[in-house]
C-alpha cells in the first residue's frame, strides 16, 4: 500500500494511468467536492454579478455581502416538502435527476487540471466527454416524461431537441481542434491531456492557430456550448415568462436542486472542454515568448496574488461596512473570510506549493472566465424563440462548422499539398 | 464607426455593443439599491402619509375646531368628528375623533379642506400593523403620530 | 356559479378550422407576462395560434359606479387608480373633461405645469412598458435601468404633489400645488440625464439581432384594421396612421409646443418599439420647451366651492401614454355626476390581440401582449 502511494507520488502519470485505484478515488472525491464548491460559488457569483449589471446589489443580508446565500438556498431546498405528482412514473421520476447529475459529474473524469492532475487520461478523452454529456439529454427526457403533465413534456422535448442540435455543431468544432493536434507529430490524439500537450508542442493555443480558423472553431463551440446548457440567450425551454415552464416544473426541493447542480456542472464541463481544446488547458500564458526561470517564477506568483487581491477586496468591504451594531456579526464574518483568503494566499507563496498549484490555477482561471461570460450573456441578451434557435443551430452553425473543418484540413495539409502540386507540375513538364 | 452591414453582422457588432453597456454598469457605485431598513429613503415635504392632528404647542389644546369640513371632503367618508363648545374659550373642541386608516387612500382632500391647518398628512409611511382594529385611529393616536416599528434588533 | 363555456364554442366563431387536434390553452390570470390579471384562452394547433379569447374583469372595482356617488372633486383621486402606471394623465383627462363641462379653462401657468407633469408621466409609463416588454422577450436588464429612470420621475412627482404613484396632482380648474423650489431645475436635470440613457437602451436593444428577430414581423396590424377596431396610441401610429390627439385636437397648451409625431411603417412589434422610444424623446423636447416658457400667474381658475356643472354631457379625450383616454360625463345639475364613462385605451387596444396573434407561435403571444401596453386597471376599471 505504502509502496503504491510512494510509487504514484513520484511518477508523472495520472492515477488512472498509474493504475492506482486509491488515488483515483481520492481524485474523484476531490473533484466531486470541488465541482460542488464551484457550483456554490457560481450561484453566489451569478446573483451578485447579474445584480450589479442590473444596477442593484444582489443578496446582502444573509452573510456579509450575501456570501452565505447559497448555503441558505441549499438548506431551504433540502428541508422543502418532497412533492411527487400522483400519476407520475415513480421510478423514472426519481431517477431522472440522478441520471442528469451523474452524467454531468462523470464527464469530469477526464478533465485535465494539470499534466498529471486528471483522474485518468483516456485516449478517447474528448469523445468520452461528448458521449457522456449526451446521456444527460436522456435524463431530461425522462424528467419531462415522468412528470405526467403536458407542459413539462413539451418543455423537455424542446430542451432535448435544442441540446441535440447544438451537439452536432459542437462536434464539428471539436473535430477541428482534434485535427490541429495531428499537425506537428502526424498522429492526432483524442486524449484531453494529449491535446493540451500538442498545443504546448506547437507553441500556440489552438484558438490562435491558422488564424482565423481556430478562432472561428472556438466561436462556434462557444455559442453551441451556451445552447447546449440551456442558458441565455437560448433558455426558452426554461424561461419563466413562457407558457411551457420547462422540464423541471414538477420537481421541488432536493430533486430540483439536483437539476440545478447538474446544469452548472454541465456548464463547467463544457467550459473545461473549451479551455482544454482552444485555450491551452493548464498552460500559463506566453510560455514561449516569456520563457525562462524568472518569468516562470513571476507567473507562479499569480495564484497567490489573486488570493491577496480577493482578500484585499474583503478587507475593503470590511472597512466600508456601515458601523452600526446590527452589522457587527457581518463585519466580523467578512474579516475572518478575508483573513482566510489571505492565509491561503500566503500558503500559495511557498515554493513547493507554488509549482504544484500552477497548472490547476491557470485551468480554473480560464474556466472562471467562461463562467463570467455565461453570466454576462444572461444579463445582456434577449431570448431566442425556439424556431429561431433551431435555425441558428442548423442553418448557421452547422455550415460554418463544416466550412471551418474543411478549411482547417486544407490549411493543415498545405505543406504536403503544395509539394504534391509542385511535383505534379514538375512531372507534367509545366515547371522546368 | 461606419462598417458595412455584412461586417457588422459577421462580427456580432450589435451583440458586443450590448455587452459593453451591461459591463459598464458593474461597479458597485452604479447600484441604486437602498438597503431598507438600514438606509431610510428621503421623504419630501409634501408627501401624503400618516395623518396627524396638530396640537397647539403653547397650550396643548387641539387645533381642531370641529368644523367638519374634512369629514365632508373625504371621498370615503372615514372621518367622524364630534365636538362641543367650550364655554370658556368659546371654541368648539373635539370630543371624539375617528379616522379609519384602513379605508384611507391618502388623497389629501381632508388636509386641503381643513380650515385651521390642524389635520395634515405627514411623511410617515411605516403604518403596518398586525390587526385591523389598530387602523382605526382615535384622537390620541392621531396626535401622537406613528412610532416606527423597529425591524432590526 | 357555473363556468361560462359558450365562448369556447369554436364552430360559431370561425368556420375555417374543423380540426379536432387543436388544443385549448389557458394563459391564466396569474401569469408573469399578462401584465396584471388577464386571462387569455388560446386555441392552438401545435405551436401556431388559431385564435384567442380574452377574459377580463378580474380587476373590476366598479370605478364608474363609484363616480355616481361622489362629488366631482371627490372622484378625482379615484381616476388615478385606473391606469395606475400613468396616474397623472388620468387625472388630466378627468379634470379637463369637468372643466369643459363647467366651461372654465385652467390658467396658463396651470396648463404649463400640467403639460410638464403629463409628459413626465408619459416617459414614466413608457419606461414601465419598455422594461416589462424586454423582460417578456428575455432581456433581464433593461427592466432595472428603466425603473431607475422612472425613480427620478417619481421623485419629482413626490416633491410636487406628495405621492409617487397615485398622484392626484391636478384639481378641477387648475392645479392646487404651486411648483416647489427647484422644480424647473429638476425637470431639466432629468431631461439632460435621460437622453443618454435612452441611447443606452437603444444600444442594448434596437440593433440587437436577437431583439430584431423576435420583434420584426411579429404582430402586424394593418392601418385599416387599426381604425376599424378603434385602436389608438402608439399602436395606431406604428401602423402608419399619423393621428395624435395632441396635434389633431389640441388640448391644454400643446399647440404652443413644437414636437413631432413618430409613425411606423409596418405595424409590427419592432415599429411599436421604435415609435415609443421616439415618443420619449419628443416628450423630453416638450418638457424642455414648457419649462423654458413657464409663465407666471395664478394656478387655479375661479371655481365655485360646491361644483354643480350645468346639465349636459360631454366627451373629452386626451392622448394618454397608452392611447386615447376619454371621459364621457353626464351631468344632471347636482353635485354628483349622473354618469361617468371612461374610454380606456388599453381596453380597446386589447381587442386587437386576436387579430394580431393569428398564425404566430405561442412565444410571440407574450411579446404581442407586451407590445400592446395594457394595464389591467384600465381595462377592468
Amino acid at each position: 500500500m505504502l509502496d503504491a502511494i510512494t510509487n504514484y507520488l513520484y511518477s508523472s502519470a495520472t492515477p488512472g494511468e498509474a493504475g492506482s485505484m486509491f488515488w483515483a478515488t481520492i481524485y474523484i472525491l476531490l473533484i466531486t467536492i470541488g465541482v460542488s464548491l464551484a457550483v456554490i460559488c457560481m450561484n453566489w457569483l451569478e446573483r451578485k454579478i447579474l445584480a450589479h449589471m442590473q444596477v442593484r446589489l444582489g443578496p446582502m443580508r444573509v452573510g456579509p455581502h450575501g456570501l452565505l446565500q447559497p448555503f441558505a438556498d441549499a438548506l431551504k431546498l433540502l428541508i422543502k416538502e418532497d412533492i411527487i405528482p400522483q400519476d407520475s412514473d415513480k421510478l423514472v421520476f426519481w431517477s431522472a435527476p440522478v441520471v442528469v447529475t451523474m452524467t454531468a459529474f462523470t464527464t469530469f473524469l477526464v478533465v485535465p487540471f494539470g499534466r498529471e492532475h486528471a483522474v485518468t487520461d483516456m485516449n478517447i478523452g474528448i469523445l468520452f466527454m461528448l458521449g457522456v454529456s449526451s446521456l444527460g439529454v436522456l435524463g431530461i427526457i425522462m424528467a419531462g416524461w415522468s412528470s405526467n403533465s403536458h407542459y413539462p413534456l413539451m418543455g423537455s422535448l424542446r430542451s432535448s431537441a435544442q441540446m441535440v442540435s447544438y451537439e452536432v455543431a459542437m462536434g464539428l468544432a471539436i473535430v477541428c481542434a482534434v485535427l490541429m493536434t495531428s499537425l506537428q507529430t502526424g498522429t492526432g490524439t483524442l486524449s484531453m491531456i494529449g491535446i493540451v500537450e500538442s498545443q504546448a508542442q506547437q507553441h500556440t493555443w489552438f484558438i490562435f492557430k491558422f488564424f482565423p480558423l481556430g478562432f472561428l472553431a472556438f466561436a462556434i463551440f462557444a455559442i453551441a456550448m451556451v445552447a447546449e446548457t440551456n442558458r441565455a440567450p437560448f433558455d426558452l425551454p426554461e424561461a419563466e415568462s413562457e407558457l411551457v415552464a420547462g422540464f423541471h416544473t414538477e420537481y421541488s426541493g432536493f430533486r430540483w436542486s439536483l437539476f440545478f447542480l447538474a446544469e452548472y456542472a454541465a456548464m463547467l464541463a463544457v467550459s473545461s472542454i473549451a479551455v482544454t481544446l482552444w485555450l491551452g488547458g493548464w498552460l500559463r500564458p506566453f510560455p514561449n515568448w516569456l520563457s525562462g526561470a524568472a518569468w516562470d517564477t513571476a507567473f507562479s506568483l499569480v495564484p497567490a496574488l489573486t488570493m491577496f487581491v480577493l482578500a484585499g477586496l474583503c478587507l475593503l468591504g470590511v472597512v466600508r461596512m456601515p458601523k452600526i451594531p446590527q452589522m457587527k456579526a457581518q463585519t466580523l464574518g467578512l474579516l475572518i473570510f478575508g483573513l482566510l483568503l489571505g492565509f491561503v494566499g500566503l500558503v500559495l507563496l511557498v515554493p513547493g506549493v507554488r509549482e504544484r498549484v500552477q497548472d490547476i490555477f491557470w485551468f480554473v482561471a480560464k474556466v472562471a472566465f467562461f463562467m463570467y461570460l455565461y453570466i454576462w450573456y444572461r444579463g445582456t441578451f434577449p431570448r431566442y424563440r425556439f424556431d429561431q434557435l433551431m435555425k441558428v443551430g442548423w442553418k448557421i452553425l452547422l455550415p460554418t462548422g463544416l466550412g471551418v473543418l474543411i478549411a482547417t484540413a486544407l490549411w493543415g495539409l498545405l505543406p504536403q499539398l503544395s509539394s504534391a502540386v509542385f511535383g505534379l507540375l514538375g512531372v507534367g513538364g509545366v515547371l522546368p | 464607426m461606419s462598417l458595412s452591414p455584412l461586417v457588422r453582422k459577421i462580427f456580432l457588432v450589435d451583440l458586443i455593443k450590448g455587452l459593453k453597456v451591461t459591463f459598464n454598469y458593474q461597479p458597485p457605485s452604479e447600484a441604486i439599491t437602498e438597503q431598507y431598513p438600514l438606509e431610510r429613503p428621503v421623504i419630501f415635504e409634501r408627501y401624503r402619509g400618516q395623518p396627524r392632528l396638530k396640537v397647539d404647542p403653547d397650550s396643548g389644546a387641539s387645533m381642531c375646531i370641529v368644523c367638519n369640513l374634512c369629514a365632508l371632503a373625504c371621498p370615503e367618508q372615514l372621518i367622524v368628528v364630534k365636538g362641543e363648545r367650550n364655554p370658556v374659550t368659546k371654541r368648539k373642541e373635539p370630543v371624539s375623533w375617528v379616522y379609519d386608516l384602513s379605508r384611507c387612500m391618502f388623497c389629501g382632500l381632508c388636509a386641503e379642506a381643513c380650515s385651521t391647518d390642524a389635520l395634515e398628512l405627514t411623511q410617515d409611511y411605516e403604518m403596518a400593523l398586525y390587526s385591523r382594529e389598530g387602523m382605526v385611529l382615535d384622537q390620541a393616536a392621531l396626535e401622537r403620530g406613528q412610532e416606527p416599528v423597529r425591524y432590526v434588533k | 356559479m357555473s363556468e361560462r363555456t359558450d365562448y369556447l364554442d369554436l364552430d360559431t366563431k370561425d368556420e375555417t378550422f374543423l380540426d379536432a387536434t387543436e388544443l385549448v390553452l389557458n394563459m391564466g390570470p396569474q401569469h408573469p407576462s399578462t401584465h396584471g390579471v388577464l386571462r387569455v384562452i388560446l386555441k392552438l394547433d401545435g405551436e401556431k395560434v388559431l385564435g384567442t379569447e380574452c377574459v377580463i374583469g378580474y380587476l373590476h372595482r366598479g370605478v364608474e359606479k363609484i363616480a355616481e356617488n361622489r362629488t366631482y372633486a371627490m372622484f378625482n383621486p379615484y381616476v388615478d387608480r385606473m391606469d395606475y402606471v400613468a396616474a397623472v394623465s388620468n387625472g388630466l383627462g378627468y379634470c379637463e373633461a369637468v372643466e369643459k363641462l363647467q366651461n372654465v379653462e385652467a390658467p396658463p401657468r396651470a396648463q404649463y405645469i400640467r403639460v410638464i407633469l403629463t409628459e413626465l408621466c408619459r416617459i414614466a409609463s413608457h419606461q414601465v412598458w419598455l422594461g416589462t416588454h424586454a423582460l417578456d422577450i428575455g432581456a433581464l436588464t433593461p427592466l432595472f435601468y428603466c425603473f431607475r429612470d422612472r425613480e427620478e420621475i417619481l421623485k419629482i412627482f413626490e416633491k410636487y404633489c406628495g405621492a409617487r404613484l397615485t398622484t392626484h396632482a391636478f384639481r378641477i380648474g387648475g392645479c392646487i400645488y404651486e411648483t416647489y423650489d427647484g422644480f424647473e431645475q429638476d425637470c431639466l436635470k432629468f431631461c439632460d440625464a435621460f437622453l443618454p440613457k435612452l441611447d443606452e437602451y437603444e444600444e442594448l436593444l434596437t440593433t440587437n439581432r436577437i431583439w430584431v428577430r423576435r420583434t420584426r414581423g411579429v404582430g402586424i396590424l394593418k392601418p385599416e384594421d387599426c381604425i376599424a377596431l378603434g385602436v389608438t396610441g402608439p399602436v395606431l401610429r406604428a401602423s402608419g396612421v399619423k393621428w395624435d390627439l395632441r396635434k389633431a385636437q389640441p388640448y391644454e397648451c400643446y399647440n404652443k409646443f413644437d414636437f413631432e409625431i413618430p409613425t411606423g411603417l409596418n405595424g409590427d412589434t419592432y415599429d411599436r418599439y421604435l415609435v415609443r422610444i421616439e415618443e420619449m424623446r419628443q416628450a423630453v423636447r416638450i418638457i424642455r420647451q414648457a419649462v423654458d416658457g413657464l409663465p407666471q400667474g395664478p394656478i387655479m381658475a375661479k371655481i365655485p366651492k360646491v361644483l354643480k356643472p350645468p346639465v349636459g354631457e360631454i366627451y373629452h379625450s386626451i392622448e394618454a401614454p397608452k392611447g386615447e383616454l376619454g371621459y364621457f360625463i353626464v351631468s344632471d345639475g347636482s353635485t354628483q355626476p349622473y354618469r361617468v364613462r371612461v374610454r380606456p385605451p388599453s381596453f380597446v387596444n386589447l381587442q386587437a390581440l386576436d387579430k394580431m396573434v393569428r398564425g404566430l407561435l405561442v412565444a410571440d403571444v407574450v411579446a404581442v401582449i407586451g407590445t400592446l401596453d395594457i394595464v389591467l386597471g384600465e381595462v377592468d376599471r
